[in-house]
């Protein structure tokens, strides 16, 4: 595999992708841009973080998480050169190593990045509530959220699946989901808008609609529908009666402007249906002048004419049309248009017809004219147009039969019946069950009296002298229709009269289209022929829809043509094409077993539909008053609460209304982004196992049974009950916890059989935080072993014995059953006597924590399988022994977790491993697509007067809603040398920063002060903004009114405006103080020095060479390779010995690597970039040499151990001793007893080494191996066989290695026998004297630090353990840098560990100094300590306290001296010094004092 | 009409028989027929199954090659001839050379067309929990019961492939059709001790103790099983008074379909369930 790429022909792209945005991702994308390459970081989720994000403390420090991260959270969130992609997936990578073209499918987030501000107001506004997985469950969310506060991206996301059913099966796609959901909440008035956002007669439709929504209802799968058309009958039932009431300030519903004619075209609408009025609203609000012309005295159409009012009060449909026309549409009643084409030439630039179908028809046969014949749409017309007198004759006392089977002919009979008929029946061609009315209608009709005559043809209207007397009529079958024509078989001899004095036909409708003067395209002569989408006939400018085109149809789809047209016109008028290519959101399609599960979770009574009530057929029958009740409140909120919530996101849009910075964006759709990048780097971590994996514990069905992650979550002061213990089923304080250990490890029954390195150290880190929550917890933690097997761990686990009494049984728990009330748990496990009898415990505890196991995502395994990159049995991506953080595919590399699970820092180690690999190949394209920010000269302000300019934030209404915030800045404006203020909704917006540059201009402000939210996350933006306005970065000052003020006195507004006020005025006291600091900058030494030639030196060396630079390798000894030359043989069975030999020849014959052995470092001065190293030779000679970066790799030893009889008996030898043994001797030892934790895990060496049980298991299997028949016994404390090693121990196990458990106690006996070895060991827990013979007793000696440590430890300034060992920066997220910059450390210096992890070590060092060395020069931080010459008095206490050497006092200087590359800004020296001279920069003390002046004047 | 082949096993035609009266009523009154084997023979449940494996086999083999024949699921309600069969099942299905030797043995062609299903499978699942609702006319209102399906229902789930075995569901789901109130508890899959009931019954009766204690613990009246030896085990050995009656699944559907027949299901009890019939039944009615 090639390590470099690019040095013969073309460069490679200097881009890295990471895919996965953990802590693992992170390090590798701040490493790789620091080191010059730009980076697209990953990011399935909305926010990056990873399961760090979720975790409370971090082991063995106890840290916060969160604290820690924060920052590299806010760095990578703010680097220039990493691009942060969230909701997104690689789909696919083309090309090779160096010239990769990643496909990118990134995911709607449906907000705006650029525009969201991470306010929050949306997620109050969100009526859909989610459970929280970032806080186990355990709390709920909103589906627009950030998955948690202190999320990078710093905005919000919306959970949504896709577009529900009832959303989709609606022709205008009203939000049904969306009402529903704020019905459920109780929030009819917004319910109201929401319904209103597409459909402007919601009363109409709430009473009359065909309701396609419930038919596509996820719920009739499992049960009836969500009756949708009823809850929104009710809200607009709701809000009427409010306002009728006087309760509802009729200016509340009224969200549109009324719209002036801004387009200045006008068009004319023929018809004021529920189409044409719909296309002249949607025009107007456009800011078209529109007119509609009506031939009837009223508007309305079919909705006023066609519907009876006992179904449909008229009052309803004319207020609607009010709210229509009040928006500014003009209506012109008695207005029939004749000449449709004439209106263009009239000045309309377009026209919509939606004339309806208002012409009925009678059937072709004898009888049809007489008088008492009369037509359905004409009789409706007259009822509803309050003509019933000229009917009367016709029905009152009349026997009326109507002939029609559809809900026309229903209507006409039953308006009839209410008119005063003595008698109504009905007739028709269909069958009883195939009449094309609802079946209830036809149920309600019959109630009321009506009878039905159904399966009839009808021959003639019988008459006698010119009056009817009835209908003949035979019965039939019928089939259906046959291409518009009926088809059925008469019934021979059921010819029939049945009896009737007025006939009315109600058998279809016509539109009247004479209009059109024949100038329009028609279809079968009858309907104006349009396309369908657009609505546009055959003359440009005519539109048509409605029932003019379909023929009689629904409300819901007049006015789905309503807007369709409106869309067509619109466009038509701006001159685009009328066709527009919008792409719909998918629909989603929930299967069997989701409807269930979210019917159960939505409401217990899932299956209880609440229908509307009608009143008794006996008294309805007699008046028009409306036939349905609607739905009391509380029927409509249980009503509600069936709903599924298919979609998650109901596309309600209160988000939308509520957003103030126009960030929600509903329309977004997914897109595929294709991008270079020269290597990728596979981060996607793991996720906890589901704790339902092994069910006798009973996660999931015992309430206080739950997982870690979810203890971790509620130990945290963020998380669901605000770091208070307590138990999920009732809030109770527990007080005896239990964890159990491997759930889903070590656990081949479930096929996890590897073990997950972590669980051991965060129980015991859960134990002891728990107890620090609340002492009177009690912690138990049952194990198989314990794996302490990382840098201070077994210490830590101690103290969790000893000092915090952790009470540790070793037992695998065999069930867990719950006691029924108090819902506590009994923990089953088998504890042994002193004697070693079993014994079976059944012990209650109040909860228990499942230590989960760590997968890996199915999703990461599927994008590993995507990318071709190859998994193991388990789904991780296991990289080669040799080469940590490589895949099978070249320029593709893997880290963290998602390899082998691994703690923190070992991913944090990997990730920089995986970095530096990716560096080294693309090292050819180092710096070609990296930018830099450009800042126009700085001002020279030092001759000014302050000018100070202060932006007060209302942060939507986080701020703005509690604090008075106009008041605020009348108030700064008084302050002096304020010289101006302003006050903004959003301050840290793009477009203020915009106005906040032009401001400073223009005001000539040389002094800014913000007062938003906290500096931690917006600082740096607003030092940006003015430093891009020419100002330096530090003459800025930001007061806290969100966090400190607004969020904690949200019930008091004006003492809180108070505090504002206040904070502002010290923010401008400090502000008129300040002063311009000056970065310094350094030359840096483009070289490293690596001390230490062994494993873990030659392969950093052989990194930083590989990435570009030199190397000067220093060894003590003659020969290179350290440690590893005693190794032969590899966890795999491989020969380390090949592998060390080709390292050191590459070493050797690299020319950009100096390697000196038998030399040592004598001398080193100098700082970060500017390192002067003495070395001496072999041969006394001395030589220096400048580099700027150093890493520390000195390796440890082996313990010189006198126990067990090492050294005295010829049989017993060590680890080692017995692979050169297994490498050279001819005889294999037949009877082998290894002995662990030889001067390890003892008082002298209280940490474990690590390597020893996975070293004795690997030895224990070459020889079984090679002689399955000897004996080979392994007397152990824990076997630490961690992470995928667990496979080793199984195989040795399954191979018959005898593995006997010891207590360091009562350890082994070794003795020399007659011929043999003879051991003897108390095995525990049976307590059994047992007694081996053997050729060899193997000692599995422990690993100490060099003794050398110390005096390279005071050479560098470098901190060492208490072990000896060097100790680095921050143990979890710094683990191979030291405070000091500019030294690096890895290998055994750092702490026992694997050849693998040495390598990996080694190389994330390389990438921590490349990444210095990459740089042209250095920036010193900022804030930093200065001296005042004159004030020092060279008393030297600056030096004494400084951790970081960065305060230097000369012998003989007159004051001392601050090196600023070296000072980190903590501030300790400036409070040491007792003269003041040592001054904080940007926090002096009169800068300071000016405050505190300020804040109690 | 739904059929199936239907294997009763000895305990039904003796200590059990009122588990076979219901299951046959039950049966009938959801009009679904059952085919008993001729000519079936035992299970080897017994001493078979631990004296000579090929045998353990071979015995419910013969019923499997009977049932083949029929081209019907054979169902059983005794969990014990429900584990033999399944576990015999089971290896013809995945071990070819025990196949050969059976199918040797009994002088038939394994085709693996039918499955072997406990009764309550086939009602909750085939018949399903609808039709039963449909059928309830007299809902056990007012009546606490636990379900309980000890061991060789659900054991190893391997073999038995029994829906959720650390936490099934059936029983409860049909304890809540039939009207009465499913109590959670979390010893539904515990054993019972049944198969040492005779040889240390000591420990048969601390392990009843237990089940008895638990469930009345969790507010239960009545443990509903589904197993001749459970039934019988629970009832024999409970020890604390008052002793709590014991129901077949099976006689608790005949009596929320309001069976006439049983009435004469009750006398075969060895605790009497009439009192707590009587007192739950008539009460809430």
């Amino acid at each position: 595999m090639t390590d470099t790429i690019g040095e013969n022909n073309k460069k490679p792209i200097g881009a890295v992708m990471v895919i996965g945005a953990g802590i693992g991702g992170m390090q590798a994308s701040l490493d790789l841009a620091e080191a010059g390459f730009k980076v697209y970081l990953v990011e399935s989720s909305p926010a990056i973080g990873g399961t760090m994000a979720q975790l409370d403390k971090t082991f063995p420090t106890n840290d916060c998480a969160m604290c820690i991260m924060s920052p590299k959270l806010v760095e990578v969130g703010r680097h220039l050169n990493i691009e942060i992609l969230t909701t997104s997936e690689v789909i696919g990578v083309e090309g090779e190593a160096g010239d990769f073209r990643a496909k990118v499918k990134r995911k709607p987030r449906y907000v705006k990045l650029d525009a969201c501000t991470g306010c929050g107001d949306c997620a109050t506004a969100c009526p859909v509530p989610r459970l929280d997985l970032f806080n186990g469950d355990l709390s709920l969310r909103k589906a627009i959220y950030k998955p948690y506060p202190q999320a990078i991206p710093n905005a919000y996301a919306i959970e949504k699946q896709g577009m529900s059913p009832c959303r989709n099966a609606c022709p205008i796609n009203q939000r049904a989901q969306g009402y529903v959901a704020l019905v459920r909440e109780g929030r009819y008035l917004d319910a109201y808008r929401t319904i209103k956002e597409d459909n402007p007669f919601p009363s109409v439709c709430g009473r009359v609609c065909n309701h396609r929504c419930e038919d596509a209802c996820s719920l009739n799968q499992v049960s009836e529908p969500v009756n949708i058309m009823a809850l929104k009958r009710f809200v607009t039932d709701w809000v009427w009666s409010k306002m009728d009431h006087g309760e509802l300030d009729p200016q509340a519903v009224k969200w549109h402007e009324v719209q002036t004619d801004t387009r200045h075209k006008n068009v004319a609408v023929v018809g004021a249906g529920p189409a044409g009025l719909t296309c002249a609203l949607d025009l107007r609000r456009l800011g078209y002048a529109v007119t509609v012309f009506e031939a009837l005295p009223v508007a309305g159409g079919m909705m006023r004419v066609g519907v009876p009012q006992y179904r449909l009060p008229y009052e309803l449909v004319q207020r609607e049309v009010d709210e229509i026309l009040a928006e500014g549409v003009e209506l012109r009643l008695n207005s029939p248009v004749k000449d449709v084409p004439g209106l263009l030439e009239q000045g309309y630039d377009a026209v919509f017809v939606a004339v309806g179908a208002h012409g009925g028809i009678k059937l072709p046969i004898p009888g049809v004219d007489l008088p008492q014949v009369l037509v359905a749409t004409d009789f409706l017309r007259q009822v509803s147009l309050s003509a019933t007198e000229d009917l009367d004759q016709f029905i009152k006392g009349k026997r009326v039969l109507v002939l029609g089977g559809g809900n026309v002919a229903i209507d006409a009979a039953m308006s009839a019946i209410r008119l005063g008929a003595s008698w109504v029946g009905m007739s028709c061609l269909e069958s009883r069950e195939t009449m094309p009315a609802h079946d209830w209608e036809i149920r309600d009709a019959q109630d009321e009296g009506i009878e039905v005559f159904p399966s009839r043809t009808f021959k003639e209207i019988a008459q006698d002298n010119g009056k009817v007397t009835g209908v003949r009529c035979t019965q039939i079958n019928f089939r259906g229709f046959v291409d518009g024509r009926p088809d059925f078989d008469e019934i021979t001899g059921t010819e029939e009269i049945i009896a009737a004095d007025t006939v009315i036909f109600a058998i279809g409708q016509r539109p009247q289209v004479e209009c059109l003067q024949g100038k329009v395209e028609m279809v079968r002569g009858r309907f104006p022929h349009v396309d369908e989408e657009t609505l546009a006939t055959n003359v440009p400018g005519i539109f048509a829809g409605g029932d003019v085109v379909t023929g009689t149809s629904f409300i819901v789809n007049a006015i789905a043509a309503g807007h369709r047209a409106a869309t067509s016109i619109d466009r038509f008028l701006q001159g685009k094409p009328l066709k527009s290519e919008l792409q719909r959101p998918p629909l989603v399609q929930l299967s069997e077993l989701e409807i269930q599960q979210r019917a159960i979770t939505a409401a217990q009574d899932y299956h209880i539909r609440h229908d509307t009530k009608q009143r008794p057929a006996a008294e309805r029958k007699h008046d028009f008053a409306e036939v349905y009740l609607g739905l009391s409140e509380e029927e409509a909120r249980a009503e509600a609460s069936r709903c599924l919530g298919c979609g998650i996101c109901s596309e309600c849009l209160q988000c939308v209304y509520t957003c103030r910075a126009n960030a929600i964006d509903h329309n977004q759709v997914e897109t595929i982004e294709e991008i270079p990048v020269g290597a990728i780097l596979l981060t996607p971590g793991v996720e906890p196992m589901d704790g339902s994996i092994r069910p006798e514990y009973g996660y999931g069905r015992y309430a206080n049974v739950v997982t870690s992650i979810q203890f971790e979550r509620m130990l945290s002061a963020s998380g669901p009950f605000s770091g208070v213990v307590q138990r999920p089923s009732d809030a109770a304080h527990p007080r005896k916890i239990a964890w159990i250990q491997c759930v889903g490890s070590r656990d081949i029954s479930c096929d996890q059989g590897y073990c997950s390195s972590v669980c051991c150290m965060y129980a015991t880190k859960e134990a002891i935080i728990a107890m620090e929550h609340d002492s009177n917890i009690q912690a138990t933690i049952f194990y198989m072993d314990i794996r302490a097997f990382g840098k201070g761990f077994d210490a830590y686990i101690t103290r969790a014995e000893k000092e915090n009494g952790v009470r540790y049984i070793r037992s695998m728990v065999s069930s867990v059953k719950e006691v029924p009330r108090s819902k506590n748990l009994r923990v089953n496990y088998v504890t042994f006597t002193a004697e070693g009898k079993p014994i079976p415990q059944e012990e209650e505890f109040d909860l228990v924590v499942l230590s989960v196991g760590l997968k890996p995502s199915s999703a990461a395994i599927e994008t590993a399988h995507r990318l071709g990159i190859r998994v193991n049995e388990f789904g991780f991506a296991e990289a080669p022994l040799y080469h940590p953080a490589q895949t099978n595919r070249e320029g593709f590399y893997v880290a963290g977790a998602f390899s082998e699970p691994k703690d923190i820092p070992e991913t944090v180690i990997e990730a920089s491993c995986a970095a530096a690999q990716a560096s080294a190949l693309l090292a050819g394209g180092r710096g070609t697509l990296t930018r830099q920010a450009v800042y126009p000269p700085e001002r020279d302000v030092s001759q000014e007067e302050p000018r100070v300019g202060v932006f007060v934030c209302h942060c939507g209404i986080n701020i703005g809603g509690v604090v008075d915030v106009p008041d605020v800045v009348e108030f700064a404006k008084t302050l002096p040398n304020v010289a101006y203020a302003e006050r903004n909704l959003y301050t840290c917006s793009q477009d203020t920063q915009q106005k906040i540059t032009a401001k400073i201009r223009e005001h000539g402000l040389n002094r800014v002060v913000v007062a938003s939210c906290t500096p931690r996350t917006h600082e740096p933006l607003f030092q940006d903004t003015i430093r891009q306005a020419g100002l330096n970065p530090h003459l800025f000052e930001l007061a806290n009114i969100r966090e400190q003020d607004a969020w904690v006195h949200r019930a008091t507004p004006q003492i809180a405006t108070e505090k504002a006020k206040e904070l502002v005025a010290m923010a401008v006291a400090k502000a008129r103080r300040l002063k311009p600091i000056k970065r310094g900058t350094f030359e840096i030494s483009h070289q490293a020095l690596v001390i230490g030639g062994g494993l873990a030196g030659l392969t950093a060396a052989q990194s930083i060479a590989q990435q570009g630079f030199p190397v000067y390798l220093v060894e003590r000894e003659a020969e290179l390779g350290g440690n590893l030359r005693h190794i032969f043989v590899g966890v795999d069975g491989s020969n380390p010995q090949a592998v060390l030999s080709e390292l050191i020849h590459q070493v050797r014959s690299d020319p950009r690597i100096s390697v000196f052995t038998e030399s040592e470092v004598l001398d080193i001065h100098g700082y970060v970039g500017q390192y002067v190293s003495t070395i001496c030779h072999k041969d006394g000679s001395r030589e220096e040499i400048p580099h700027g970066a150093i890493v520390v790799a000195s390796g440890a030893r082996e313990i010189p151990t006198r126990l067990y009889g090492y050294g005295e008996m010829a049989g017993v030898i060590s680890q080692r001793e017995l692979e050169a043994e297994l490498m050279n001797g001819t005889t294999l030892p037949q009877r082998v007893v290894m002995i662990q934790c030889v001067d390890s895990r003892d008082d002298d060496h209280p940490y474990c080494s690590r390597i020893c049980c996975t070293q004795a298991i690997k030895n224990a299997l070459e020889i079984k191996r090679r002689s399955p028949q000897s004996e080979v016994v392994i007397l152990y404390r824990d076997i630490r066989s961690y992470g995928f090693r667990e496979r080793l121990y199984q195989e040795a196990r399954q191979n018959g290695v005898i593995f006997v458990q010891f207590d360091p106690q009562t350890p082994p006996k070794v003795k020399q026998g007659t011929s043999t070895l003879e051991v003897e060991v108390l095995s525990q827990p049976e307590q059994e004297w047992l007694k081996f013979e053997s050729e060899r007793v193997v000692l599995s000696i422990g690993v100490e630090a060099q003794p050398g440590n110390e005096a390279l430890s005071q050479l560098l300034k470098l901190p060492l353990t208490a072990e000896g060992f060097f100790l680095e920066a921050h143990v979890k997220l710094r683990p191979v840098d030291f405070a000091a910059d500019g030294v690096y450390l890895c290998g055994l210096a750092h702490s026992p560990r694997a050849m693998d992890e040495t390598i990996a070590q080694a190389k994330a060092a390389a990438i921590r100094a490349v990444a210095l060395l990459a740089k042209k020069e250095l920036t010193a931080t900022p804030i930093i300590a200065s001296v005042n010459p004159r004030l020092c008095s060279a008393c030297g206490l600056c030096v004494e306290v400084c951790p970081y050497g960065a305060r230097r006092l000369e012998a003989g200087a007159a004051y001392a001296e601050v090196v600023a590359v070296l000072c980190q800004g903590c501030g300790a020296c400036v409070v040491a010094c007792p003269n003041k001279a040592s001054q904080q920069l940007g926090f002096e003390f009169l800068q300071i004092a000016e405050m505190i002046d300020s804040a109690i004047a | 009409m739904t059929a199936f082949t239907y294997y009763p096993g000895c305990s039904l035609e003796s200590t059990a028989s009122e588990y076979d009266a219901s299951v046959r009523a039950v049966f009938k009154a959801l009009q679904v027929e059952l085919n008993e084997i001729e000519d079936w023979n035992c299970c080897g449940a017994t001493s078979a199954h631990s004296l000579d494996p090929l045998l353990a086999l071979a015995l419910p083999t013969r019923n499997i090659s009977l049932a083949q024949a029929a081209g019907k699921d054979i169902v059983m309600p005794c969990a014990a001839c429900f584990n033999r069969h399944k576990t015999a099942d089971y290896e013809l299905r995945h071990d070819p050379q025990k196949r050969a030797q059976l199918e040797q043995i009994i002088g038939f062609t394994y085709q693996g067309n039918i499955a072997v299903r406990p009764i309550l499978d086939v009602i909750v699942t085939q018949i399903g929990l609808k039709s039963v609702a449909e059928r309830v006319v007299r809902p056990l209102r007012g009546l606490k019961a636990v379900g309980y399906y000890g061991c060789l229902l659900v054991r190893p789930p391997r073999v038995t492939q029994f829906e959720n075995p650390e936490n099934p569901q059936w029983m409860n789901q049909l304890i809540s059709v039939l009207g009465a109130e499913a109590v959670p508890w979390s010893y539904a899959t515990e054993c019972c001790g049944g198969g040492l009931t005779l040889t240390k019954s000591d420990i048969a009766a601390r392990l009843v103790s237990n089940l008895a204690d638990h469930a009345r613990e969790a507010g239960a009246q009545t443990i509903v099983t589904s197993c001749p030896l459970c039934q019988l085990n629970l009832e024999m050995r409970q020890r604390e008074d008052p002793k709590m009656p014991i129901f077949y699944f099976t006689e608790l559907i005949g009596l929320a379909f309001n069976l006439t027949e049983a009435s004469g299901w009750w006398k075969k009890h060895l605790i009497n369930p009439l009192p707590l019939l009587d007192e739950v039944l008539t009460q809430k009615g």
